[in-house]
């Protein structure tokens, strides 16, 4: 029966080259009417979570689905990736940077009917806390204590400052749960959010119902139901046949067939995605600083980030939307010649290297990379692998010489400052100066300093940025107030309105 | 008749056990574990291993088997590590997508192949015939989902009658709706199966009137076509029944690659799913479930046989 099984990423480009050639024409899009309040918005995405329990799963999917949604945690992000007050109406942060006080919002209610009160607020943090199982455990590893002076406000007090307290808050780490709740947060869920969970039926969709109990303002449909389409084709068909309003992450080489339907809008979104090419700096060829300048020179960033057909070219570890970036394009700069005589003078002019790749990113960044490589006499062998071989060959092994993950997660510098990560990159003074800001309680001074240590981090070409992705989504002309950027990690549905 | 259904029982159930032991121990060759998926890729090798301990990963294999096997034997095919479900009613769910698909193929397959088999045997030697095998060799030989890309983008993307891909989420509630959905991807597997089968009967009717009964009721003035169709075709149903058991697994590996091409929310995309995030017990049971039909089906038909095939029964 091999015969039969077929190269999907092969039969993604022949379906997209026949939809493209023969593309009927169709109607452009109708005039939008009114508001419908209690309409049902269909969401196509591609990752479906595994199960729902927040607390103790991994996972962008989970925090997409659930975050602001469903559970809610004191403050929360903007798309922006700025910090914004959530359940809490205000806060402050003591001179020292120790202590921070919460004051909840009014008539916060959770899904059960219960008040919430912030003895929830301490029991869901302090779970964090104390139990290593807990996703987001290390995060809060700093706090001292968490208290409830009275039913409406929250005190934690740290250790030792940490500039990256507030905003491990508005992850998985800072959710409010019901004190003593029997739920079985694995397939149910009871959070204070503008929607309740529907129904999940596993491998398909996830639905959610407009809160009416909300204690802000109401979410603007009825219903959301969450479709989840793993084949970027079939998606893009789901667009075509009238069954989807909105689809996410649009591969950016078929957005071209929706854009010609004249049935969607297209936004492109900015995002904290860094498509890492990540070098096992412990080991040679690549412990060799050499080595890994003259693989940077050898990528044509510019053409690679045309081939992904989204996104921008990145040069260091930080993207444009986190606390530190700055432009690091003189760094590394195109230029194969001098990779060559790199290589040269590490007598390397002959080099084989192995890049194991997740088989989810499919195969257009291992084809350019392989094409780059070979102009600098490096030949590159691909090993395409699942997710779960790559969590254990390459992240917990560290059983590799390159790898390529799209590393979606904001603020996460601190793996450069990490010798224990993947990475295997070691470097006191990039860890010296991230230890310094996380404890510099001015934001913009502890900014300056992340900026410095990434520019190390990129001196020492301790990994390549391929690119900082864009997600492109397409919507039908009704949907107001869909987000646009950061929305692989955050999709704030609350303020989204559909008019037929 | 008995002792025959004695022996061959037996030897299903000694099927079913290899079966299981092989599951088990290819399923534990694949690198990564449920732990590290659950805890993800922010988490120290310590919390993964606590994680571990959790779920019982860290056990020897052959207590780890024998609880599974323990559970069969009660009636349970266990939970599924990651959402705590029960496996069997996911199964359950599952197979209201899996099961219409492989019926509907079934007899998408049957109503090409058969026809137009004895059709094509009965024109042999005529353009026309030689054109419809030529057909149904080329079909044959597409892959499934290539086949269902073709479909898709003929009946839903340019047409627009059928839709691409998914499956109503009220599921058989509206049983028109669901049918639709299905309609395509059957169509994808019955008609490569179909023409896979089209020449398996052109071939026994071939055989068959070869055959001296056939031969005889031709003697005996019937024209070659009708002593064919009332003398040959009975005998190539037989023949079409035991050519069934292996239809089926082609159909269950059909199945798994149109449910991925038309997301289909059926039992061959949970497999794939849950053999990526190395959701172990709940893929070990739903393969012996897979297994476990192929050979029930190989069984009943090798029974049927036995009753109806008068040779059979005289060398049993």
């Amino acid at each position: 029966m091999t015969r039969r099984s077929a190269s999907l990423a092969l039969i993604t480009g022949l379906a997209a080259a026949l939809a493209l050639s023969g593309c009927a024409g169709s109607a452009s899009p109708e005039p939008t009417g009114t508001v419908d309040p209690d309409a049902t918005l269909t969401v196509g995405l591609v990752l479906e979570p595994t199960n729902l329990d927040i607390r103790h799963t991994s996972g962008a999917a989970l925090e997409q689905l659930l975050i602001d949604n469903v559970y809610e945690g004191l403050v929360t992000r903007t798309q922006g990736n700025e910090i914004t007050e959530r359940l809490a109406s205000s806060y402050t942060v003591s001179d020292d940077g120790l202590t921070y006080t919460f004051t909840l919002n009014d008539g916060i209610v959770f899904h059960s009917g219960t008040p919430l009160t912030s003895a929830d607020v301490v029991a869901s943090l302090q779970a964090v806390r104390d139990d290593e199982s807990m996703q987001g455990h290390s995060e809060l590893a700093g706090v001292a204590s968490i208290a409830a002076p009275d039913a409406s406000t929250v005190v934690i007090t740290l250790t030792a400052p940490d500039q990256n307290f507030l905003f491990s808050l508005t992850g998985p780490a800072g959710l409010v749960f019901q004190n003593g709740d029997t739920t079985d947060l694995k397939a149910a869920a009871n959070g204070t959010g503008p929607f309740t969970l529907g129904t999940w039926r596993k491998g398909s969709s996830i639905s959610l119902n407009r809160n009416d109990a909300y204690w802000g303002e109401k979410a603007g449909v009825g219903e959301v139901v969450l479709d989840y389409i793993p084949d970027f084709t079939a998606g893009v068909n789901a667009a075509l046949d009238g069954s989807l309003d909105v689809l996410t992450a649009v591969d950016p080489n078929l957005a071209p067939q929706l854009e010609k339907s004249g049935d969607f809008v297209l936004t492109e979104g900015r995002t904290t995605d860094k498509g890492t090419l990540a070098f096992n700096n412990a080991k040679a060829p690549l412990d060799d600083v050499r080595v890994r300048e003259a693989l940077r020179r050898a990528i044509d960033h510019d053409a690679l980030v045309a081939a992904v057909g989204a996104g921008q070219t990145m040069y260091g570890p930080i993207p444009e939307l986190d606390p530190g970036y700055e432009d690091l394009s003189d760094i590394a700069p195109y230029d194969p010649e001098r990779a060559k005589e790199l290589l040269k003078e590490a007598g390397h002019e002959d080099l084989t290297l192995t890049l194991t790749i997740p088989s989810f990113y499919g195969t257009t960044v291992p084809q350019v990379l392989v094409s780059d490589f070979s102009k600098v006499g490096v030949t590159l062998k691909v090993n395409s692998v699942e997710f779960a071989t790559w969590l254990e060959d390459v992240y917990s092994n560290k059983d590799y010489d390159l790898s390529f993950v799209l590393h979606v997660e904001p603020r996460d510098f601190v793996n450069f400052a990490n010798p224990d990560y993947y990475f295997g990159y070691d470097n006191p003074e990039v860890q010296s100066l991230y230890a310094q800001a996380k404890a510099e309680t001015d934001e913009k001074k502890s900014a300056e300093l992340l900026a410095q240590a990434a520019r190390l981090v990129s001196e020492d070409h301790a990994a390549d940025w391929l690119y900082n992705g864009a997600t492109i989504t397409a919507l039908v002309p009704g949907v107001q107030g869909f987000p646009e950027d950061s929305i692989n990690s955050r999709i704030d549905l609350r303020g989204v309105t559909l008019s037929k | 008749m008995i002792r025959y259904t004695l022996v061959r029982g037996a030897l299903l159930i000694a099927g079913l056990l290899v079966a299981s032991a092989v599951i088990f121990l290819a399923l534990r060759v694949f690198p990564g574990d449920v732990a590290q998926l659950i805890a993800g890729s922010k988490a120290t090798p310590a919390q993964v291993d606590a994680l571990r301990e959790a779920l019982g990963l860290n056990r020897p294999l052959p207590v780890q088997y024998a609880e599974w096997i323990g559970g069969l034997f009660h009636g349970d095919l266990g939970t599924s590590q990651l959402s705590g479900a029960s496996v069997a009613e996911e199964i359950a769910l599952k197979a209201q997508v899996t099961v219409p698909l492989m019926a509907l193929s079934l007899i998408i397959a049957l109503l090409i192949g058969v026809p137009l088999g004895i059709l094509t045997a009965l024109l042999r030697g005529r353009r026309s015939g030689t054109l419809v095998n030529v057909a149904a060799q080329a079909i044959a030989a597409v892959p499934v989902i290539w086949a269902g890309m073709m479909l898709v983008v003929v009946f839903a993307i340019w047409l627009g009658w059928l839709p691409a891909q998914g499956f109503p989420r009220n599921g058989w509630a509206d049983p028109g709706r669901a049918l639709q959905a299905l309609l395509l991807p059957a169509l994808t597997i019955g008609v490569v199966e179909g023409a896979m089968l089209l020449r398996f009967v052109r071939s026994a009717t071939l055989q068959a009137s070869g055959e001296d009964f056939v031969r005889t009721a031709a003697a005996k003035g019937l024209t070659r076509a009708r002593a064919l169709i009332l003398h040959g075709v009975p005998a190539v149903g037989l023949s079409v029944l035991t050519v069934l058991g292996v239809q089926i697994a082609g159909l269950i590996v059909g199945s798994v690659v149109i449910e991925q091409l038309f997301t289909l929310p059926g039992i061959g995309r949970m497999v794939v799913a849950d053999v990526g995030t190395r959701d172990l017990v709940k893929v070990q049971s739903e393969l012996l479930v897979l297994t476990g039909s192929v050979l029930v089906v190989g069984f009943l038909v090798d029974l049927v046989h036995h009753l109806i095939d008068p040779r059979q029964r005289e060398s049993a």
